[in-house]
């Protein structure tokens, strides 16, 4: 069996249920060429190399799973594209089999505790955004102050 | 420039990686110059078999936008 990993773009201006709801439903999506999924989280808001349907960031999020029907994939491939919250999408085959994702653990900790690891992930949630919003604002200044310059033409 | 007068050496041999993931960005930007294109093998060192997978990644996490074609460097 095959391992692949599909990475995809959405919107980053969608609420957490949102996200939550698209993310289910391309799980859902997927799972109709018969496909188990092994990890599907958050890796993080981004900025984009370069701008996507008007949008400067991105929330990526990754999905690593055995594959199922090929000719079903190509569905799956067309859907995605067809889907208006999903920026952009990739599917690269794996070499080997994906290692289940776990919430980061300090080391140290021999057990640690779900509920406070959850409220943790949480927060460095909430801490990256705080800090893309940041990395926004400094963006917009720094517009603000290139814009009255008029632009030189070579 | 970071890779002139310098000895050359394959810098994945070196530390012993064998396979490059095109999610990591860090790493890749070592490879491409300030107008974000890839860095000939001559430049850096980097063994053949390497720099096939080092392009290949590079060209991947270009798709994905983690990484741009083209880096306006003048223009700005």
């Amino acid at each position: 069996m095959s391992f692949y990993e599909t990475l995809y773009i959405v919107d980053p201006n969608l609420e957490n249920r949102t996200l939550e709801k698209t993310m289910d439903e391309i799980g859902k999506e997927l799972e109709k060429t018969k496909s188990k999924i092994i990890n599907h989280r958050i890796w993080g808001k981004k900025r984009l190399a370069y701008v996507i349907e008007r949008q400067k960031y991105g929330s990526y999020i990754i999905m690593q799973f055995e594959g199922g029907d090929q000719g079903k994939m190509f569905d799956f491939d067309t859907w995605m594209k067809l889907n208006n919250s999903v920026l952009r999408h990739m599917t690269v085959l794996l070499d080997e089999k994906p290692e289940l994702y776990l919430e980061e653990k300090k080391p140290g900790e021999s057990e640690p505790d779900e509920k406070q690891s959850a409220s943790e992930a949480v927060v460095t949630d909430l801490e990256s955004e705080k800090k893309v919003e940041e990395a926004e604002n400094q963006d917009e200044k720094m517009e603000d102050e290139k814009s009255p310059e008029p632009k030189e033409v070579e | 420039m970071a890779f002139q007068n310098r000895n050359k050496f394959c810098y994945f041999k070196e530390n012993g990686i064998n396979e490059i993931d095109y999610k990591d960005v860090k790493l890749l930007r070592r490879f491409v110059n300030d107008q974000g294109k890839i860095m000939p093998r001559r430049v850096t060192g980097t063994s053949a078999k390497m720099h096939r997978k080092l392009v290949r990644a590079i060209k991947r996490s270009r798709a994905i936008a983690l990484m741009p074609y083209v880096e306006r460097g003048l223009d700005k």
